[in-house]
């Protein structure tokens, strides 16, 4: 059954049960990808899926009910799990629907002709090559991912909203495995953008550049050192805790940039914009999950905390307009609150001359276990990194095996100088990162 | 579901250009949750995850195809789309169906989805007020009760067609508590294979809620870590969190078989101290990471990993086990259709060995005792882990001294293992959800108390 169909029955439905508030949200994807091990394609797949959320307000409570099953009988029964799970909640604030009547940014949706699955396995092949001839001490397991992914969202209120967007982007996932005999590496890096050869080439390139250099990797000696985090660390950094941006969180209790708003966080250097039409990201919106228009805006000018980001809900308790930052996890999730690309404005120095102002310091181009080595209500974080020690102003030995521990909050204040490059990263996420390098004074680093 | 005839046009169209296996997994699951915040209920959510997911495996090439249309048409369409990207041939293998009932050994007296949202919300809601009440230093809660009800159809060319229906509850308390030195939370997650009877007969929701504001309220009076390597005491249950990371992920076939674990190629060699024994068993009587069959139709064993140090088995999916030569473990899992299936763990756990715990914590001088760990992730390729430590202590002169806060540890899979050198006797495990390709499944950790004799531990 198509979505129209089902939209007719959910309508007819809400209708017939006296249902004045509510909403339908239809959220599909289609993705294709193949994969490679040595000169050949070992898997390929491709999936086709999506769903629909109904919510809808009842004495004050938005209920919440969604499925992937578009048939006639779940077309009707959605309505009714929404009433019955609205019955349940004591929400002592008000929820909102979105109203009609906004202005949206005209967003020239060059909506990228994918290539086919035939172009996606010839890209793929030749990935494998480019990796291969990179480096003699490339191993099997090496891979070039490649993957297209084109989703569509729609919704439809009682308040008469009716929009729909649809957005589509090829990925190259580039994994490579080295090994010298003695030790074994990887590294991988992913790339949205319209594909080429000379962006396959840069990419798969970059992937073996990194696993070689970090060969033979000693562990960084204890202390205290200024850290050069590259646009990759910077990005995991934020977001870890971009969360502590959100009014929901803040209006909680869960951040602690609640009653911030117009005060001086962090250095003068540090300017941080949500842009949800930033060029490279070729999953551009011009409206939120709530359907309200998105824009641009500054969190953070010159270390001043200018405003944290809103959906209806937050707004109203806040008595602010939205910021047009409503966002769902999946069609099923609850709306929520999150950045779309969030945008650390560079700064001046180019990399060079970055470590040179380090003097001797380490240099972060990788950090994992954000989801557990990481606060995002107190900030605190004790990370798990990789990269180089930088002596004299140079990157010197690779190193990794040691925990990166600070404060983000700290962090955002002792940012003494960015990098001049911004670079863009996307996860596939909700949200993607524009970001710089950026050089922080006096962090914990624990290794041997 | 899907019936079998349907099933068998279905894999034959699936297998009409040459694949030497094909594959069929429908799913229909309903996931339910209430939520509290702010001493309210927020959220009463529900969703139904419906779709089906086709492969067909030629050789060592693996061609997935995934669609939520479960109409004839749609599926056909999602196997001639499987079969068009495998190639051009002819089909290799006839497809006969016979039905397999491989019996629930998991019973379940109460489904949830017979129970409406308000009886859940108040066993929620004993936990939530547990945590709550706990202190006037608990500055917030949240709280959560979810279950699964997973109804899958495995059907291959191997003439497998079995369905089973998983059933899992799970309550979820994480305070935060604040004594004027910064927040810090606490949490407690109690989950199993189990229908609500789970909290009367096994735990106790109170319980589960002042555990978490237990957890808080000490972390809130901590100082920080020390940073340096050091001996770490690590406790059982969740403890096991770290043979999960260090070592569990590097043990699936999904880095095995293409060489890039730390432990391929090493079947009957010596990975770790000698007083380890480790086992992955989706058999246990409705444990959270339980199955009765995988999700390609091979019925769950328990795998004996490591024997007294020595590598015995991987987890081995089907698609894996043909580069390696070896069968499949019964650990093919996925989250749903729409992610392609790959080896994976169930409960995986440490056994337990012959130190007392008095023995362990007295034979460090100065070191960490990880009471409860959060959560972590590992490099396969590397064996490189992080994990993060929620409850911690410093152990001074052999005795359990200060809590501390913000400590992670990180090390290599294969040398920790190696200095594992002291095991205690009371295993237990604990419940946690796995991220991998194939998505976030269900999985227990487990293992009694154990002493790793040096491990670089982040703090400041």
């Amino acid at each position: 059954m198509k979505y129209e169909e089902f939209k007719k029955i959910v309508i007819e439905t809400a209708e017939k049960k006296g249902l004045t508030d509510y909403e339908l949200y239809y959220d599909s994807s289609e993705s294709v990808s193949v994969d490679t091990f040595r000169d050949q394609i070992n898997k390929f797949s491709s999936s086709t899926e999506g769903g629909v959320c109904f919510r809808t307000l009842l004495n004050g409570q938005m209920g919440y009910a969604s499925t992937e099953d578009l048939s006639p009988e779940e077309a009707e029964a959605i309505v009714l799990r929404a009433v019955e799970n609205a019955g349940v909640l004591e929400s002592a604030e008000e929820s909102f629907l979105g109203e009609a009547g906004g202005e949206y940014a005209e967003i020239k949706q060059d909506l990228q002709k994918l290539p086919s699955a035939e172009e996606l396995v010839k890209f793929a092949l030749a990935g494998q090559k480019i990796a291969y001839a990179a480096d003699p001490m490339v191993i099997d397991g090496t891979s070039t991912r490649l993957m297209n992914i084109s989703e569509k969202t729609a919704i439809f209120n009682s308040r008469g909203l009716d929009l729909s967007c649809e957005n589509a982007a090829t990925g190259i996932i580039a994994a490579a495995v080295v090994s010298n005999g003695k030790e074994m590496n990887n590294s991988f890096d992913i790339k949205i953008a319209p594909l080429d050869d000379a962006l396959l080439k840069e990419t798969v390139e970059k992937s073996v550049k990194s696993a070689v250099k970090k060969l033979g990797a000693g562990v960084a000696p204890t202390g205290a050192y200024p850290v050069v985090f590259a646009p990759e660390a910077v990005s995991a950094l934020l977001g870890t805790f971009s969360s502590a941006f959100s009014a929901e969180n803040a209006q909680k209790g869960l951040s602690l940039l609640a009653g911030k708003e117009g005060q001086t966080i962090a250095s003068e250097k540090v300017t941080l914009i949500d842009d949800p039409f930033y060029a490279e990201n070729p999953f551009r919106r011009p409206f939120d999950a709530e359907g309200m228009p998105a824009f641009r805006k500054e969190i953070i000018s010159g270390g001043e905390l200018k405003t944290l980001l809103y959906n209806l809900r937050t707004a109203a308790v806040a008595g602010v307009k939205t910021t047009g930052n409503a966002s769902k996890y999946g069609y099923a999730g609850a709306v929520g609150i999150s950045p779309f690309t969030l945008v650390l404005q560079p700064g001046e120095l180019s990399e060079e001359e970055l470590l040179k102002k380090a003097g001797n310091g380490v240099y972060i181009d990788s950090l994992q276990g954000t989801h557990a080595g990481a606060n995002p209500i107190s900030g605190d974080f004790s990370l798990q990194s990789g990269g180089f020690m930088i002596e004299n102003g140079e990157k010197t030995g690779a190193v990794k095996g040691f925990t990166v521990a600070g404060n983000f909050f700290d962090v955002l204040k002792h940012i003494e100088a960015l990098s001049d490059k911004p670079e863009f990263s996307s996860m596939g996420g909700q949200t993607a990162f524009a970001v710089p390098a950026i050089l922080v004074s006096g962090l914990t680093i624990a290794g041997k | 579901m899907i019936s079998r005839a349907l099933c068998e046009e279905v894999l034959a169209a699936a297998a009409s250009t040459g694949a030497d296996y094909a594959e069929l997994f429908a799913e229909k699951t309903f996931n339910r949750s209430v939520s509290m915040l702010d001493s309210r209920v927020q959220q009463s959510n529900d969703n139904v995850v419906a779709g089906v997911g086709i492969r067909v495996f030629k050789g060592l090439r693996s061609v997935a195809a995934s669609t939520v249309d479960t109409s004839r048409e749609g599926l056909l369409r999602c196997a001639g789309q499987a079969a068009a990207a495998l190639g051009e041939g002819t089909a290799q293998i006839s497809i006969v169906l016979r039905e397999r009932l491989y019996g629930d050994i998991h019973p379940v007296r109460l489904v949830p989805g017979s129970f409406r949202p308000a009886e859940k919300a108040d066993i929620l809601k004993k936990a939530y007020f547990a945590a709550k009440n706990a202190d006037p230093a608990i500055v917030q809660v949240q709280g959560n009760l979810l279950d699964v009800d997973h109804n899958i159809l495995v059907a291959n060319s191997e003439g497998v067609y079995a369905k089973d229906r998983q059933i899992r509850v799970r309550l979820t308390v994480n305070a935060v508590a604040d004594k004027g030195e910064g927040t810090q939370t606490g949490s407690a997650s109690p989950g199993a294979r189990k229908g609500l009877e789970f909290f009367t007969e096994n735990v106790d929701p109170e319980a589960v809620g002042r555990e978490a504001a237990r957890q808080a309220l000490v972390m809130a009076g901590a100082g920080y870590c020390p940073a340096g390597l050091m001996p770490v005491v690590i406790d059982n249950a969740f403890g096991g969190v770290i043979f999960h990371e260090a070592c569990g992920h590097s043990l699936e076939a999904s880095s095995v078989a293409y060489g890039t674990s730390q432990f391929a190629g090493k079947l009957g060699q010596q990975i770790a101290n000698e007083k380890v024994t480790a086992v992955d068993d989706g058999t246990i009587l409705n444990a959270w990471g339980s199955i009765n069959f995988d999700d390609e139709g091979t019925p769950s064993h328990r795998n004996v990993l490591i024997e007294n140090g020595i590598l015995k088995s991987y987890m081995i999916d089907k698609f894996g086990g043909r580069r390696m030569g070896m069968a499949p473990t019964g650990n093919a899992r996925r989250e749903s259709y729409a992610y392609v299936t790959t080896s994976r763990m169930t409960n995986t756990f440490i056994c337990a060995g012959d130190d007392s715990n008095d023995d362990i914590i007295s034979s460090v001088d100065f070191g960490l005792y990880a009471k409860a760990m959060g959560g972590g992730s590992v490099n396969p390729a590397t064996g490189q882990f992080n994990f993060s430590v929620r409850e911690g202590y410093l152990i001074r002169n052999g005795k359990v001294a200060e809590p501390v806060r913000g400590a992670s540890l990180v090390g290599t899979g294969s040398e920790i293992l190696m200095k594992i050198d002291m095991v205690g006797k009371e295993l237990e495990r604990a419940q946690g959800m796995c991220g991998s390709s194939s998505g976030s499944i269900p999985t227990d950790v487990g293992q009694p108390m154990i002493r790793v004799s040096s491990i670089t531990v982040g703090g400041r």
